[in-house]
């Protein structure tokens, strides 16, 4: 099982899904007897889900789609 | 449907996604706009070279990202290991035990989001700088891995990581400034000598 430090150290790469199964097993196992990294852990998943939630929302200007489709198929189109 | 269909279909349900990092890359609609129209020229031009079934969002990222730097400059490949301040770990962490639990009546997982409006998030992003910036926005918006992310900006994987930690250090540094800017944190109730 991992120590605090390296819960900390790695839960980042554990977050981003970027740490190898036994790895992953052994954050977790540390996670479910440890609750300050636990509460560490919530507080950072909470912290990366709000900013994919709150910075992805940018509405489309009406008729950009069009535009975008015109891209697509038209030779004559030069460099702007 | 035709190849070429198919690749038009396929690209242009990434269009949402392009353009909200291309917002967040050029900070305007305008030149957002432009960026992913040219990303999409240079997609189709490119088409020939494309092969089918290979990661179509990633290429399409890897086309915008080097438009982007090209065309703004951006400082991609400079070394500006100090161009971000320091901050220490667990910074939003260790100081929003401070928030004054009467201002919000949400539970502590709702805290942060009812805490952070839109636009604060939107900002602490655009006001990193470039090479911190677009590994953030790749990773936790765009939620590429570290490999792709790697082939995206074509530097080290180990780059990825140190920019990806720096950034989204110094992003909760900014998030913390605006709370604080707002009213949301009572800095009386920090811990004493843990500020800086």
């Amino acid at each position: 099982m991992a120590n605090c430090q390296e819960t900390l150290n790695e839960m980042y790469a554990y977050l981003d899904a970027e740490l190898a199964t036994e790895r992953a097993t052994e954050i977790i196992g540390h996670l479910k007897v440890c609750t300050d990294c636990q509460s560490a852990y919530e507080f950072h998943a909470e912290f990366k889900s709000i900013i994919r939630l709150k910075a992805q929302k940018d509405e489309l200007s009406e008729g950009f789609l069009d535009r975008l489709r015109e891209c697509f198929g038209d030779d004559s189109l030069k460099d702007a | 449907m035709t190849p070429q269909e198919d690749f038009t279909h396929d690209a242009m349900q990434y269009a949402p996604q392009l353009f909200s990092t291309a917002m967040r890359m050029t900070r305007n609609r305008n030149n957002a706009e432009d960026l992913v129209q040219e990303t999409f020229i240079k997609a189709w031009r490119s088409f020939a070279t494309y092969q089918q079934g290979t990661n179509l969002r990633a290429w399409l990222f890897r086309i915008m990202t080097n438009t982007y730097i090209n065309k703004y400059n951006a400082q991609q490949r400079k070394p500006t290991e100090t161009e971000l301040d320091d901050v220490e770990e667990l910074f939003l962490y260790k100081r929003l035990g401070a928030v004054d639990q009467s201002q919000l009546s949400q539970s502590a997982e709702d805290q942060m989001l009812s805490m952070f409006t839109d636009d604060e998030v939107k900002n602490a992003l655009e006001e990193l700088p470039d090479q911190f910036r677009i590994p953030v926005l790749m990773s936790d918006v765009e939620g590429f891995s570290y490999k792709e992310i790697a082939e995206i900006l074509e530097i080290p994987l180990g780059t990825v990581m140190s920019r990806l930690h720096r950034g989204r250090k110094s992003m909760q540094k900014m998030l913390y400034e605006y709370a604080k800017k707002r009213g949301l944190i009572n800095e009386a109730l920090l811990p004493q000598g843990d500020d800086e």
